[in-house]
């Protein structure tokens, strides 16, 4: 099984495991989400196991949940261990985010308090995860809609903190850092900016929803315009980085996402070239 | 503010409604930014899952009473998963507890049916035993052998005949139903290899099934199947170990837990 991570990729979904696993296709890795294959047995697994023959893969979780107030669940940590064990993937994502408290989960990415005292909350936590799972965790941005009053930095600057503290690597949402820099109303070329360009593994690109006054990540749209300009804007800064597409809802044949995903290398290679004559 | 005060007051906020709770940027002008989003996506995830979860019943229902259903539930059962892929595992005793809300007292079985279906899907795998297995069985180890069911095999006992009205609105949403009618019986859901099946069956047979899972080994089920009233057993036990293989009722082994 390969493992070695570079290109284009697309998230596996179930409504493609027949396309993937009748003929190979025109992409270079696959994301899985973790919590779709902590399952007993099945499809899924017999799937998942199957398509991973054939492709690299790499594992993004959403229930983490690593900054929340409740302890981290070993239970859980334990079956992604077992998970990557299984599937050996080049890297295990999951999300600057908390999900619940007080054992409930809300089931939704929810920002956190960007101040000192999340720093300090997180460390430790982060510590713990990357001991069992045997690896650099890699975190990813989100997006959000709201801003708490006890931030005492900007999300950018507390992320810089995390890595510079804690040693992970990060997964840069292109799709949430502008969907956040529309809401919130900073510059997301700021946000770009301050990344730490050894930290990041993978760039992930998604639609999204234009409600007016909020933009909401629902990775049920093509990748628009303003989100393609800001990926060729990350690629000059950061060069060449492992690139995926998300497409969680509508979900549309293959060869659409495909289509896309050429979309996703002519910008990066346009910019690519950019970057090599500026240098 | 620490963590722990914040996450519980933007929890709890969640949980009721509350699209204020002064946490926020802008709440002293009555705006609290985009928290009416993360209240929707909660209230609209779950529902959702349950969507998901209960997908004939949700035809059954159609979507405004699936979905009054689903608020109603969500108030009541706040999730404690970490995946939303079992998010309405009560969804059944809830029902039973408060039958009117689903219109006909059969939809509680119709309901059940579901979860079972969404349960075998990806439960533990198994090889099933095959034919040849027992026939490979020398005839001085037939009382001491133990035998296994699938780890995907749920016996569920049934008051009403709803498997009709399951398999039309499985097949096609739009399918025209008719009413089902009381009838006690059981229904045995699995999964032999990757495809769930399913079948009714008499109240006699669900118990040997049950009595042999739980036997030490295939003499005990034999005198349990006796006590039960069968005039011959063993020739009770060979049909039933027959057809029960044959449908890949039973694992090859036990799966380890």
């Amino acid at each position: 099984m390969s493992s070695t991570i570079e290109g284009f990729g697309l998230g596996l979904r179930s409504e493609h495991y027949g396309d993937f696993r009748a003929t190979r296709q025109r992409v270079d890795w696959l994301e899985v989400i973790s919590e779709n294959y902590l399952v007993d047995g099945g499809k899924p697994l017999h799937f998942l196991e199957s398509i991973r023959q054939d492709y690299p893969m790499v594992m993004h979780g959403v229930s983490l949940s690593i900054g929340s107030s409740d302890a981290l669940d070993t239970d859980y940590l334990r079956q992604l261990r077992r998970l990557a064990d299984r599937i050996e993937p080049a890297w295990v994502s999951d999300h600057l985010c908390w999900t619940g408290t007080r054992s409930l989960n809300l089931h939704d990415l929810l920002p956190l308090p960007y101040n000192v005292a999340t720093l300090q909350h997180l460390t430790p936590r982060i510590a713990q995860v990357q001991d069992v799972l045997g690896r650099a965790l890699v975190i990813e941005n989100v997006s959000s809609y709201v801003r708490y009053r006890a931030d005492e930095m900007s999300e950018w600057e507390f992320i810089r903190e995390l890595v510079s503290r804690t040693g992970c690597e990060l997964l840069l949402d292109v799709n949430n850092v502008y969907v956040s820099s529309v809401n919130h109303g900073f510059d997301a070329q700021d946000f770009i900016d301050a990344m730490p360009a050894s930290a990041v593994r993978q760039i992930h690109l998604a639609g999204h929803e234009d409600h007016g006054q909020y933009i909401i990540d629902t990775h049920d749209h093509p990748i628009c315009e303003a989100v393609w300009d800001l990926y060729a804007y990350t690629v000059r800064r950061l060069g060449r980085l492992p690139t995926m597409i998300e497409r969680d809802d509508n979900i549309p044949p293959l060869h659409e996402l495909i289509d896309e995903l050429d979309v996703a290398r002519s910008v990066a290679q346009a910019a690519l070239n950019e970057r090599k004559r500026a240098a | 503010m620490v963590l722990a005060e914040l996450q519980r007051r933007f929890q709890e906020a969640v949980l009721g409604g509350n699209p204020l709770p002064d946490l926020f940027a802008g709440e002293e002008e009555g705006l609290a930014g985009g928290f009416d989003l993360y209240l929707q996506a909660y209230r609209s995830r779950l529902a959702a899952a349950l969507r998901d979860n209960f997908p004939v019943l949700h035809r059954a229902l159609g979507d405004d009473a699936f979905s009054t259903l689903a608020g109603a539930y969500i108030r009541e059962h706040p999730s404690r998963f970490r995946s939303i892929r079992w998010f309405g595992d009560s969804l059944t005793d809830f029902i039973a507890r408060f039958p009117e809300r689903v219109g006909h007292p059969a939809l509680l079985d119709l309901a059940r049916m579901d979860w079972a279906m969404r349960a075998a899907f990806d439960a533990a795998d198994s090889a099933a035993t095959k034919l040849p297995d027992l026939a490979a069985l020398h005839a001085d180890e037939w009382p001491e052998h133990r035998f296994h069911l699938m780890p995907s095999l749920q016996i569920l006992d049934l008051t009403w005949a709803v498997e009709p009205l399951w398999k039309a609105l499985n097949d096609d949403a739009e399918a025209r139903t008719e009413e089902p009618q009381i009838q006690e019986h059981a229904l045995l859901i699995w999964r032999p290899a990757l495809d769930c099946c399913w079948r009714s069956a008499e109240a006699g047979e669900a118990a040997a099934l049950r009595a042999l899972g739980e036997s030490e080994n295939f003499a005990h089920w034999c005198a349990a199947l006796a006590k039960a009233g069968e005039p011959e057993p063993a020739m009770a036990a060979a049909t039933l170990l027959r057809r029960w293989v044959e449908e890949g009722l039973l694992a090859k082994s036990a799966v380890p837990v």
